[in-house]
């Protein structure tokens, strides 16, 4: 909004922003200090650590299998956005560019699903995977983090399919190109975009994932690292410093890939849900 | 879509009763009406059998008596249900859900909105603060909840030890003596996480808004507030709507916050829905209970579901 500023509305903005940045920072500030504390420190009421201990961030890797739970978190989540895109570009076409009886049925639906989180179905899930043996097992962690996934990925991909015009594909199909062909040579290249943010959106929701993994994976070299940094929890105490610099290797990442698409992400989720 | 498939209707025409029945051939007909099912079946079946198979298991395990060892024994009528209700700790968890979900949807709406303004002004350090607003979005939910319960631990926590350094206290304060406090610092955590899905909505809006609007109103001598609720907020509505159906869903079905901070104790009086399901499937291996309380979830979200459904619906025609 543009309104004339007075000098005070100018010092009320940052301080609002600065309280704002503080409160978010907080939690990441006490992540970082206490993940170089000492194991006494840890428990004295020490702000900062009198002597910071870097080897936490090494110890960490001998103390757990802390690098087999990034690789289980990479192998879930980039199975499951494979996944998840694979299926989701088709109907997202199908979507965008034909018409057919039991669209408006199959968008409900879509939308519906949405409300469906793996909590409330915890229940019919373990059921399934149990029948289908995929208990404990990283391939029904993809499966489902791809299912899960799924609305969302079709949504972000229609409403990027929408918005490219279909007179390309027209043309290559004068050309003889097949539906097929069309899709894959013409209109994914275009999508780039569009494709790379649902990639990255679908792959941080999987790697962030929680409670499935909590309810099927119990041997432990299986644990994707959110359910992974669970074994510093000990019965009599909890390992903050080593939780904490494990939190540290499991959060930048995604932040970063974050980072990268948060401006076409938002843009993308909101037209996608109104405007289509 | 629109070129005639000439190769295959030379075959067919061949036979004289398809011109006669129908001019088009048949079976191409058939093809091309298939087609797009073709095309969503990858997605009809994961979404199927992964999405759909558990929701009608869900529905005839609450509906059946299933014993501690997880062996079916039939048909139970309303039993589960009719346990879950006396049960004072599952009117609890409902209070709270309610609680949990208006409390932490509302408050993080309205701080999302006036966030989102300020960002949307130009000051210096903006791009800096937009991404520091990225940071609890992005982090996994589980991370911040177990930061926090560090944070407000009683013995050692990390605000224990700020405000002492502050002097502003003087010795440690017990910040979940009880469980209304547990509660209140959970909704607290959920706002955080939520604020920023609603500030980029927000932002996203007032992108799409035309400036000359404000230069009209300008001219038209409307204030600052005259603006905000003339002008901005009637325009953001549709991110607005969006932001929020997606929040009550999430918020709604949000474990972690609660499961890793109080876990629903002291005495289950801080569950929410989907924590008091979890442990009355996992913990307690009352499984049919269990899916009655997820039915009972569902029914409440399907009333949000569908009128997110119907306005999505309804915009999209108006296009």
């Amino acid at each position: 909004m543009k309104t004339k500023k007075s000098p005070w509305s100018r010092v009320a903005l940052y301080l609002f922003v600065f309280v704002v940045c503080i409160i978010i920072l907080y939690p990441y500030f006490v992540m970082f200090t206490t993940a170089a504390k000492s194991n006494e420190e840890m428990y004295g009421n020490v702000l900062l650590p009198s002597v910071w201990q870097w080897s936490n961030f090494v110890d960490i890797w001998t103390e757990a299998p802390v690098f087999k739970y990034l690789l289980n978190s990479i192998i879930v989540a980039g199975g499951a956005t494979f996944l998840a895109i694979l299926c989701g570009i088709p109907a997202a076409y199908a979507l965008s560019r034909m018409r057919f009886k039991g669209k408006a049925i199959f968008m409900g639906a879509v939308i519906m699903s949405q409300m469906f989180s793996p909590v409330v179905l915890l229940v019919g899930i373990y059921r399934l995977m149990t029948d289908m043996g995929l208990t404990n097992n990283l391939i029904g962690l993809i499966l489902l983090n791809a299912a899960f996934n799924q609305a969302f990925a079709i949504w972000l991909l229609r409403g990027t399919f929408t918005s490219i015009s279909s007179e390309m594909e027209q043309a290559a199909k004068i050309d003889g190109c097949g539906t097929v062909q069309a899709l894959i040579r013409v209109l994914l290249p275009v999508a780039a975009p569009g494709i790379v943010t649902t990639l990255i959106f679908v792959f941080i929701n999987s790697w962030n994932e929680y409670t499935i993994a909590l309810t099927l994976i119990s041997g432990d070299l299986l644990k994707p690292i959110t359910v992974g940094i669970n074994i510093f929890y000990g019965f009599n105490f909890i390992k903050w410093q080593y939780l904490f610099a494990t939190s540290i290797f499991a959060t930048i990442p995604v932040v970063i890939l974050f980072l990268c698409i948060e401006k076409h992400l938002v843009s993308g989720l909101t037209s996608g849900g109104v405007k289509g | 879509m629109k070129e005639n498939p000439k190769p295959h209707s030379i075959k067919k025409n061949s036979k004289p009763r398809s011109i006669k029945k129908n001019p088009k051939p048949r079976t191409l007909l058939n093809k091309r009406a298939i087609e797009p099912y073709i095309w969503l079946l990858p997605s009809i079946i994961m979404m199927g059998v992964l999405i759909l198979v558990p929701i009608i298991t869900v529905f005839q395990t609450s509906f059946s008596k299933i014993s501690k060892a997880g062996v079916n024994k039939g048909f139970a009528k309303l039993d589960n249900y009719l346990w879950i209700f006396k049960q004072p700790a599952f009117r609890r968890t409902l209070m709270n859900t309610i609680v949990w979900t208006v409390v932490v949807v509302g408050v993080s709406t309205i701080l999302g909105i006036i966030l989102g303004l300020v960002l949307n002004e130009k000051f210096h350090g903006r791009k800096i603060v937009r991404a520091i607003v990225v940071f609890p979005w992005a982090t996994a939910l589980i991370i911040q909840s177990v930061i926090w319960k560090y944070i407000i631990n009683a013995d050692y926590g990390a605000l224990n030890t700020l405000l002492l350094k502050l002097g502003i206290i003087k010795s440690n304060v017990n910040w979940t003596a009880t469980p209304q406090m547990f509660f209140a610092w959970e909704c607290f955590v959920g706002i955080l996480v939520t604020v920023p899905f609603v500030t980029f909505c927000v932002l996203s809006g007032l992108q799409s808004i035309d400036a000359s609007l404000y230069e009209a109103a300008e001219v038209d001598g409307a204030s600052f507030w005259n603006k905000l609720f003339r002008v901005t907020l009637p325009l953001l509505m549709p991110s607005l709507t969006v932001s929020t159906v997606l929040n009550i869903i999430y918020v709604f079905n949000s474990f972690p916050i609660v499961w890793t901070i109080s876990k629903g104790d002291p005495a289950d009086m801080t569950h929410t829905l989907v924590t008091y399901l979890y442990k009355l499937s996992f913990t307690n291996q009352r499984v049919g209970e269990a899916a009655a309380v997820s039915v009972i979830g569902f029914m409440i979200l399907a009333v949000c579901a569908s009128i997110y459904m119907f306005m999505t619906l309804r915009a999209e025609k108006e296009d």
